[in-house]
């Protein structure tokens, strides 16, 4: 019990140190959010002299002092209130956090649970087989797949797979003419316009995974027990799957919980060269648009569920594992 | 295990290989692409990139947001529309408009002319319109109530009042988009309101609306309704350069490298147009030494080949800038003959020299030092980003050098790139001038030290802080003159200043990259007939969607 309290007496004032730091950071960065509206305007044609007071104007950019500016944020914090978003005036930060949230939710959700599932049983597979092709194959591609950055692989499958083959869609979550709702045919359609992200992000993250299992399982497979095991005759699914993947499978699990945490951040190059509306792309356009209220609210999101699964994992560690608890 | 680890190598080289050959092939292959070309010949559809979803469009089509969506301005017409490339008004809810004196402007209205709704559109409309910026500042994004007075309508005339003599005012305070009384004098709080059902006098009106893409529908009751020729624009919320060249796009405004192979080869009938719209320049800090210093900014503007930098920042496309503060050949008419070849500057190292000996830098080897013996250094400030822009400084970074000046280039985010410059907070940055149309608006933004602010102040025009109490004496005339002849002998003079004194170093166009496609419609603008700009936002549509013929009728 002290150990759960002592965690969550942690968990707070980590969660304080990001909150502050959430309201600091945007803050520090140079230009105002009316600088970067008129360096867009300007990108496209003259701006007049009287076009920056009426921008200011519009989206109401903070006047008070810093400290004013805190303790509003804080009590805005407290009601989840995070006021109107400066780039897409005039919705409200929750309603655009609320559109996008699914997305991401889902589309990078399942694949990050894909990819661990795939990936740390290919891992089993490989370290069991070491030193065969079952082994070298995953790995060295492994190896060579995570290497690829995001942004490049999606370029590559958007040309290829979207462009000259054209068996995919190259952007957008759903269909021209479609509007969000819950028939089958736009379910489907969804499905359809995932695939190419999708597959970006299993492909980028998957040999994570494989070389995490891989590596701590050939160690496990040296431990004592899991040679006591096999002298005992038992079969060697037994073996692998309950002595030695089971006990490997612990910083897999962590990195595992981390990710999930991370999943709501959204997977911002991969969105932003889909175009999938989802919260890494509101997440690029927050901070390119120095869109203060947006960024506080997507970046306070980030760490409060980041922290989450790590507290989570902390506890569930505690359990799985009682020399962490002292 | 041992014997595992050694074999890798061998293998990791013949995936390597093997991936290699696959990626050859299959780039190979890429050569035999074929456009799908959604090909809306026959329909009267057009297919429109004049609105970017980020990434999915939200519905607000107030014309005064600063989120709306694009095309609200060809829902809501103005008065009148101003062709920038030559500053002159397009009649639309007005019919003409006179300047009897410089302080008053008496407006014809159009008569027989509907909303959307089936109402009747009279001046009434007008007056309102200009009273709600009045009233609500936020909408007022062009400034239209720093230049007015007062407005009335009798009749059919509105007649608007200046707050001071201001001839060029009229390009500025004729353009906003005139909404109907009878629906917005209901709305509570017209800054934030959406207006998701747009009711407006224009060619088209709002069909189905989506997400991923909207359509606007050509308005049956236009009152020019005989010279819209699409019946349909189709907008889609994601437009990249690979969606431009892929689904066969009837107009589109973009940047395409290669214009030629890409966007010209990806489907018949396709033709670009790159007009002028703004003079890239380097804009010298007046504040600092040496840049204060007239015989230092001249050496700089003679060490340049400006016809390179134009080329490798912009390909090619556009041309190099002279020195008049002119938007060639756009403002022809307008250059002084005074000006020697036109006001271009020809790259003349010797020259420069002897320009720079003046302002106290001599060549010693190869470096130009001054009298310390240090060698001159410059920090040229752009846009992280903008890529043809810093094509062009590296450019120019490339030719101080060879004349033996060492430049070093920042890149801020284009938000601080945009603070830097407004608070005088540079050495040398990039920036663009000029485009507005009018020749005042362009010399003033430009030159006028009703914009000069001391450095560490943020100011919106005159970046690089120039003050000359005669060149404000001329722009003051040339705002209050109407008679043309007048106008001009005083746009001589600013080009003068603008050759003598080098305030700012113009070097290249931007250029508008209007992107067309011939197979549904044609007569769009063309250097041959630039009754319009290439712009799809603002209501330069306004011009083009009424000029375009149907391709067979």
């Amino acid at each position: 019990m002290r150990y759960i309290l002592r965690k969550l007496g942690l968990l707070i004032l980590t969660a304080w140190a990001a909150i502050t730091l959430n309201f600091l950071l945007p803050r520090l960065m140079p230009g105002s959010p009316a600088d970067a509206a008129l360096a867009k305007l300007a990108q496209a044609g003259p701006v007049s002299p009287a076009t920056r007071a009426a921008i200011e104007v519009q989206l109401g950019v903070p006047t008070g002092g810093i400290g004013s500016q805190y303790v509003q944020y804080l009590g805005n914090v407290v009601h989840l209130d995070f006021g109107v978003s400066y780039t897409f005036f005039p919705q409200s930060v929750s309603s655009l956090v609320t559109s996008a949230l699914p997305w991401t939710l889902v589309m990078v959700g399942l694949v990050t649970i894909l990819a661990f599932v795939i990936g740390t049983l290919v891992g089993v597979l490989a370290a069991w087989k070491r030193g065969t092709w079952l082994d070298t194959l995953p790995t060295l591609s492994g190896t060579f797949t995570s290497a690829f950055p995001y942004f490049w692989t999606a370029l590559l499958l958007v040309f290829f797979l979207g462009y000259v083959l054209r068996w995919f869609p190259t952007s957008g979550a759903y269909g021209a003419s479609a509007s969000p709702n819950l028939s089958g045919t736009f379910l489907l359609d969804a499905l359809y316009h995932a695939i190419l992200p999708a597959l970006t992000i299993l492909i980028t993250s998957l040999g994570g995974w494989i070389l995490g299992m891989r590596n701590t399982m050939i160690n496990t497979l040296g431990e004592d027990y899991v040679t006591f095991a096999e002298a005992n005759g038992l079969r060697n699914r037994t073996v692998a799957l309950r002595y030695a993947a089971r006990n490997a499978i612990l910083p897999s699990l962590t990195g595992f919980g981390l990710a999930l945490g991370g999943v709501v951040g959204g997977s911002l190059l991969v969105e932003r060269v889909f175009n999938y509306p989802g919260v890494g792309y509101l997440l690029y356009n927050a901070v390119t648009n120095q869109d203060y209220p947006l960024m506080q609210a997507l970046f306070l999101m980030i760490t409060i569920s980041v922290l989450v699964a790590n507290f989570i994992v902390d506890i569930l560690y505690g359990f799985l594992d009682p020399r962490t608890r002292r | 295990m041992t014997n595992g680890s050694r074999r890798v190598p061998r293998r990791l080289a013949t995936a390597l290989g093997v991936g290699l050959a696959a990626a050859l092939v299959v780039s190979g292959c890429s050569a035999t692409v074929q456009t799908k070309g959604t090909a809306s010949s026959g329909t009267g559809s057009l297919l429109f990139a004049a609105d970017n979803g980020s990434p999915t469009f939200a519905r607000n089509f107030n014309p005064y947001s600063g989120s709306k969506r694009n095309t609200a301005t060809i829902i809501y017409e103005p008065l009148f529309v101003v062709n920038t490339l030559d500053g002159k008004a397009a009649p639309f809810l007005g019919t003409a408009y006179t300047q009897p004196d410089a302080k008053t402007i008496v407006i014809d209205i159009r008569q027989g002319v509907k909303w959307s709704d089936g109402q009747a559109f009279s001046a009434d409309d007008v007056v309102f319109t200009y009273e709600l910026l009045k009233k609500f500042p936020a909408l007022d994004t062009t400034g239209v109530w720093q230049h007015l007075a007062s407005i009335e309508a009798s009749g059919s005339k509105v007649t608007m009042h200046l707050t001071a003599e201001d001839v060029p005012a009229a390009n500025i305070v004729l353009a906003i988009p005139i909404v109907s009384q009878h629906l917005w004098k209901d709305i509570a709080d017209p800054v934030t309101a959406t207006d998701e059902n747009p009711v407006g006098t224009g060619p088209y009106t709002l069909g189905d609306f989506g997400p991923n893409q909207y359509k606007l529908e050509k308005n049956p009751t236009y009152w020019q309704a005989d010279k819209v020729a699409a019946t349909e624009l189709v907008l889609p919320a994601a437009n990249t350069q690979l969606d431009i060249v892929n689904n066969g796009y009837d107009w589109a405004y973009a940047f395409m490298s290669d214009v030629e192979n890409t966007w010209v080869k990806a489907g018949k009938g396709n033709t670009y147009w790159f007009p002028p719209g703004g003079t890239i320049s380097l804009l010298p800090n007046l504040t600092k030494a040496p840049y204060n210093d007239v015989n230092f900014r001249k050496g700089l503007s003679a060490a340049l080949d400006r016809k390179a930098i134009a080329d490798v920042a912009e390909e090619g496309y556009v041309q190099a800038a002279g020195q008049s503060g002119l938007l060639l050949p756009n403002q022809q008419d307008w250059l002084s003959s005074a000006l020697p070849d036109s006001g271009a500057v020809k790259q003349d190292t010797a020259a420069a020299l002897a320009f720079f000996s003046k302002a106290g830098y001599t060549k010693t080897g190869d470096k130009l030092v001054d009298a310390s013996g240090k060698q001159l250094t410059i920090a040229i400030t752009t846009a992280n980003g903008w890529t043809d822009w810093l094509r062009g400084v590296q450019e120019v970074q490339k030719e101080l050098l060879a004349i033996g000046i060492a430049v070093t280039i920042n890149q801020p985010q284009p938000a601080a790139y945009q603070q830097a410059i407004q608070n005088g907070d540079f050495d040398v940055a990039l920036g663009s001038f000029g485009g507005t149309g009018s020749v005042y608006q362009d010399f003033n933004n430009l030159l006028s030290s009703e914009f000069l602010k001391p450095v560490g102040t943020s100011t919106v025009a005159n970046y690089q802080r120039f003050s000359d109490p005669k060149v404000d004496a001329l722009l003051a005339q040339l705002k209050v003159t109407i008679d043309t002849t007048k106008q001009k002998d005083i746009a001589n003079q600013l080009q003068q200043a603008m050759y003598d004194q080098v305030p700012v170093i113009g070097m290249f166009y931007g250029g508008l990259w209007g992107l067309f496609s011939d197979k549904s419609f044609t007569n769009w603008p063309s250097k041959d007939n630039p009754y319009a700009t290439p712009q799809t936002w603002g209501s330069n549509p306004l011009l083009v969607l009424t000029n375009i013929k149907r391709v067979g009728s």
